[in-house]
């Protein structure tokens, strides 16, 4: 599947959505090690999911526009990432569903929180991409190797940088 | 044929030939613009142009001779150049810019690289937005004097009319005006020749845009990503975009407005909370909210354009460091004592971090990485007279 989606005034895709990294501190085995996402929390299929792992599920591309740069980013949506890790869309989409949501965290500590049903493609228009690329490169420097790109945002606050993990918390049984 | 008859034939003519003169007219400035040949990579977009002012080579050659041209000032020894150095990547090098009569400007002088993208020109003023209208203050401007030319217009004007090489520019550069010396034609040219002020070939923009991974050191890399987390830096939140200015208009796109910041650089005491007369924004407005806001001013080169704040009173940029790291400047004692991180109207982007002395010299870094120093030499922009 590949929707593109251009916005013209979302200014902090690029340069001003929020981002991440204690770059300096970090070890080097970190810097070594496969760069990886991990899905985790109240879900039936725990994932650490690398650029491979993304690269061989549907792929989807957006692109913004930040002060007059056009950026194509291409990854996976978040809803097929979720799904994966057996998170209910769609029909299950009911009852402790509406009342779950997810943490989307950066390596700088920096966190950004969804609920379920604004994920969830049956519910709403909202394009969440988890990019793992921009302009056909893999994602690098102050973008880190994950990132959301969410191009229907007015700000960019949302389109977390740096991406290290999300995880599901259910606040209802 | 009689005269009479003759004459009717001719205004007739006329009246066809005055719609053709317009339509070439129109059509022949539209082509010069079309024509004028940008020097912009990818991806970067082109500046915004106004109408009434297109763009042309010749144009341009006017107005950086203008701005060139120690002519523009009371004394003849000053230009826009003095206070605008490309070796300093137009600014220059001072706390704060002295005027012609040597009269200290209250602020410092700002960089006019990207001058064109900005939806605001000056340090705390909204309302000047445009090239052409901003570039009579220096030159008209008696508090403070800068080029000290009020009063002085007709001589001015007399001096450019009676020179050979402007006679030729000013007929080449507006061939539609019978009378080109004019205040208008002269801030025009030098407003085109500002838009070609253009940097974006700097080390980082070669390992942001150009895929070269090794433009730029792996302490700047360091330096980046502190500068762009929400959670240590935030220095991208009001220097953003690929200007590290915030917002900016392009040719396209001129919806964007200037954002102004309160970094807690002062909180004196007394009714305001920065030093007069630079109370920022509230200059303008006179809201108490707007006390302490100012422009961030482009990062780009800004390795170069110390002494560094709208008032030139931080010498370097690993001090700038010290105090957004602080979240706010404490100044412990004189008549600027106070302590800035408390400064009720600062920004909530300049909540401080923690930054280890290696931290610093990767921001230092990273920033340096914004030197464009094809910029800082570009021939295309420098002194015509030098050569003469």
């Amino acid at each position: 599947m590949r929707v593109t989606s251009s916005v013209s005034r979302l200014v902090g895709a690029i340069g001003l959505s929020l981002v991440a990294a204690v770059a300096s501190v970090a070890p080097l085995r970190a810097q070594q090690a496969t760069p990886s996402i991990s899905v985790s929390g109240a879900v039936t299929q725990p994932l650490t999911l690398t650029a491979t792992d993304l690269g061989a599920m549907p792929r989807a591309s957006v692109t913004t526009n930040s002060n007059g740069i056009a950026t194509t980013y291409e990854g996976v949506w978040l809803a097929d990432v979720l799904k994966k890790a057996g998170v209910p869309f769609g029909a299950g989409m009911r009852g402790p569903a509406l009342a779950t949501y997810v943490i989307a965290s950066a390596s700088d500590g920096y966190q950004v929180v969804f609920s379920l049903g604004e994920l969830d493609p049956d519910m709403t228009d909202g394009q969440y991409l988890l990019a793992d690329k921009a302009d056909g490169k893999p994602l690098f420097g102050e973008n880190g190797s994950f990132r959301l790109v969410i191009p229907k945002d007015k700000r960019g606050a949302r389109s977390i940088r740096m991406l290290t993990s999300l995880t599901v918390v259910q606040t209802r049984k | 044929m009689t005269p009479r008859v003759r004459r009717r034939r001719s205004r007739k003519r006329l009246r066809f030939l005055i719609p053709l003169a317009a339509v070439c007219l129109v059509a022949g400035a539209a082509t010069r613009q079309a024509e004028y040949e940008w020097d912009i990579p990818a991806p970067f977009p082109r500046p915004p142009v106004p109408p009434d002012n297109p763009m042309s080579a010749v144009k341009v050659e006017l107005g950086r001779r203008l701005f060139y041209d120690n002519r523009m000032s009371v004394t003849g020894q000053r230009s826009c150049a003095s206070c605008h150095q490309q070796q300093y990547a137009f600014t220059d090098g001072k706390a704060r810019a002295e005027g012609a009569t040597g009269q200290l400007h209250p602020r410092s002088s700002m960089s006019l690289a990207n001058v064109a993208y900005l939806p605001a020109l000056t340090w705390a003023n909204p309302t000047v937005t445009s090239l052409e209208e901003q570039a009579l203050v220096p030159m008209l401007g008696t508090d403070p004097v800068e080029l000290g030319l009020k009063g002085r217009e007709a001589q001015f004007l007399a001096q450019l009319r009676n020179d050979t090489l402007y006679q030729r520019l000013f007929r080449r550069a507006f061939p539609e005006s019978s009378d080109p010396y004019t205040l208008g034609d002269v801030t025009r040219a030098i407003a085109a020749f500002e838009r070609t002020i253009i940097s974006v070939r700097s080390p980082y923009d070669r390992y942001r845009f150009e895929g070269d991974t090794d433009a730029i050191s792996p302490s700047a890399k360091r330096g980046e990503r502190i500068f762009f987390s929400g959670q240590r830096g935030s220095c991208f939140q009001c220097h953003g975009g690929w200007n590290f200015s915030g917002a900016v208009r392009y040719a396209g796109d001129t919806s964007a407005h200037a954002s102004f910041f309160n970094t807690g650089l002062y909180n004196v005491a007394g009714d305001y909370s920065y030093p007069s007369p630079n109370t920022g924004v509230y200059e303008i407005t006179h809201k108490r909210d707007d006390i302490g806001k100012f422009r961030p001013p482009t990062l780009r080169n800004v390795a170069v354009t110390g002494p560094y704040m709208h008032d030139g009173s931080i010498a370097t940029l690993g001090d700038v460091l010290d105090h957004y790291a602080a979240g706010g400047r404490t100044i412990a004692s004189g008549p600027f004592a106070g302590v800035g991180h408390d400064n009720p109207n600062k920004a909530p982007n300049v909540h401080g971090f923690a930054m280890t002395p290696a931290e610093r010299l990767d921001m230092i870094a990273f920033l340096t990485s914004l030197t464009d120093t094809a910029f800082l030499h570009n021939p295309a922009l420098s002194n015509p007279w030098k050569s003469r």
